[in-house]
């Protein structure tokens, strides 16, 4: 939409093909550009072949060019929404009920969607409460949000056919997908609506730094893990059911991202941002910390992976594209049968039956892992699997990247037929990384990685505190490290 | 009781917005023969099969020139192209 703004507003005549039900999105990013009447044509997204569908908008889309401009289209103005700081006075009853309103958008069916929040019950943010809360910082509530550091963007669907920008310390963070940006202050009547603790508010902030879980409009709140001392100070669970409920500090701060995607990112579902289905696996709130005491000796924790300190405590968003349900799963008992003694479904399939481990767990986890998605992901392991890799011979948590990223490797013919690289590969008209040629030049036998650009970038192993033996697995490597101590 | 009569200040959780200065739109085309109209195609590009298809078949006066990509956000023109382009219709991503 920058674009066509531009375009338009440069005395280029233009018109916009979009879909059905991408109309109110359309008006309302044209406003936000300063083009409020562009003109646009809708067609259908189901026609078949889009045939009938191309005869159908020709004519409308040619005329939009032609037709001369109403006096509405040849007006200008400015577009200014204020907001109080104050938004209500009253009782904490009606308070709730204020804050717990719903707003009706025609394309959910009726379905209430939330003014201000995720959609579950939320802390009214009082103004001794955001006070309460502010003291968890040294910035100043006024302060506006902004990077704490140069920040070179990793990851994502997308990197193969889009440079990807490098962000200076001290640019604004803007919230999407309205563009807005926020002060400290706004950050912490969130995080009191989410039902965070002030000793949590760095990592609040530092959520805020990175985006806030708005993404580029569509990011779902986000999801997050934490690296360094602060998970214990301020209660997280690192052990036992690290994704489950019942630890109010994980799961607060795990939705906090949804609510600033609402508040300070504008989000309203089919109006500012057309998403899919969402992700099952984060579901709007997502949060979890590494648990560093655990890892192998020379293995280095997420924040000095990311170039922090060990001691630093650290906030990395997950690039994540959902759940990661292909490949292997087992009991946690087959796991250690495989190590102790040789035995069970996994030493069968290693063909290492009757020999004690270590053994290369890996190779069983990761087989028919890319048969139906591309890129890498993140294993989540216990420290005494972490230590059976180390004793396997992975010394380093990036021989571990190296080894699985290596494995992912097929032939052109094969690659051809997934469903992500018509669009990472730009119509096979782009330039294929390994080898500095062009796609359509490869031969159908030439070898490429299914399983993501480069070994850091696509994936992680991170290590939690529990004596089961079991992993979780979900897409998406590394992307970047903000600083939470720079918010304290 | 006492809280319950007790008037609270309750804050806004809401981002700040920029003010957006809004354009008039570009003066339309006179006409189309003879001009150069640019299609700028991004996104799924099913419709734009047999809509450039048509397009250059049922209008053959016009100059028609195109930047086609998979991903959802555009080719721009050149500042050299924009000098020459008349017209552009985008999409489906913008």
């Amino acid at each position: 939409m920058p674009y066509l703004a531009d375009l338009e507003q440069s005395g280029i005549p233009t018109v916009l093909v979009v879909f059905n039900e991408e109309i109110e999105k359309v008006k309302h990013d044209s406003t936000l550009h300063g083009v409020p009447k562009l003109r646009y044509v809708v067609a259908s997204r189901n026609s078949l072949g889009g045939v009938s569908e191309a005869h159908k908008i020709l004519d409308p889309t040619l005329d939009a060019l032609v037709r001369p401009l109403t006096e509405e289209e040849k007006a200008g103005g400015a577009w200014a929404p204020k907001q109080p700081r104050i938004l209500f006075e009253g009782s904490l009853e009606d308070a709730e009920e204020f804050y717990k309103q719903t707003i009706q958008i025609p394309r959910l069916l009726g379905a209430p969607f939330s003014k201000y929040g995720d959609g579950l019950p939320l802390v009214v943010p009082t103004e001794e409460r955001v006070e309460k809360m502010l003291k968890g910082t040294s910035h100043k509530p006024e302060e506006l949000i902004t990077l704490q550091r140069e920040v070179k963007l990793r990851g994502g669907p997308s990197a193969s056919v889009e440079r990807l920008p490098v962000k200076k310390k001290g640019e604004v963070v803007q919230f999407m997908p309205l563009y807005r940006t926020a002060t400290v202050e706004q950050v912490a009547v969130n995080a009191v609506m989410a039902g965070c603790e002030p000793n949590q508010f760095p990592v609040v902030l530092t959520i805020a730094e990175s985006g806030g879980g708005t993404g580029d409009g569509r990011g779902g709140g986000g999801a997050f893990v934490v690296s360094g001392p602060i998970y214990k100070e301020i209660g997280m669970n690192v052990t036992n059911f690290i994704f489950g409920p019942g630890n109010p500090v994980n799961k607060a701060l795990g939705r906090v991202g949804s609510i600033m995607w609402r508040n300070l990112g504008g989000y309203e579902e089919t109006i500012t941002t057309i998403t899919t289905l969402g992700s099952a696996v984060t579901n709007g709130g997502f949060m979890f910390p590494e648990y560093a005491e655990g890892l192998p000796e020379g293995w280095k924790g997420l924040n000095e992976e990311l170039g922090f300190k060990k001691d630093e405590s650290v906030l990395m968003p997950l690039n994540m594209m959902g759940g990661w349900g292909i490949g292997q799963q087992h009991m946690p008992g087959v796991y250690r049968s495989l190590q102790r003694t040789g035995h069970g479904a996994i030493a069968r399939y290693l063909g290492v039956k009757g020999t004690p481990g270590p053994h290369n767990y890996l190779a069983y986890l990761i087989n028919g892992i890319w048969a139906t998605m591309e890129g890498g992901f993140t294993l989540v392991m216990p420290q005494q699997i972490a230590q059976d890799l180390y004793d396997y011979g992975y010394k380093t948590k990036e021989s571990i990247y190296e080894y699985i990223w290596k494995q992912s490797f097929e032939p052109v013919a094969k690659y051809r037929m997934r469903g992500m690289p018509d669009f990472t590969t730009n119509g096979w008209l782009g330039i294929e990384k390994t080898s500095g040629k062009p796609w359509k030049e490869l031969p159908d036998d030439y070898m490429v990685p299914v399983g993501g650009d480069n070994p850091f970038d696509s994936y992680n192993v991170l290590v939690i505190n529990m004596e089961e033996t079991a992993t979780a697995r979900f897409g998406g490597g590394h992307s970047n490290g903000y600083s939470i101590d720079a918010w304290r | 009781m006492a809280a319950k009569n007790r008037v609270y200040k309750c804050l806004n959780p809401i981002g700040n917005q920029e003010a957006v200065d809004l354009s008039p739109l570009a003066p339309r085309l006179d006409k189309l023969d003879g001009k150069t109209v640019h299609l700028c195609i991004c996104g799924e590009a099913d419709i734009w099969v047999p809509l450039e298809k048509k397009l250059k078949t049922d209008y053959p006066n016009v100059n028609w020139t195109s930047k086609k990509r998979y991903h959802i956000v555009p080719w721009e023109l050149t500042e050299e192209e924009r000098k020459t382009t008349d017209a552009v219709i985008l999409g489906v991503c913008w």
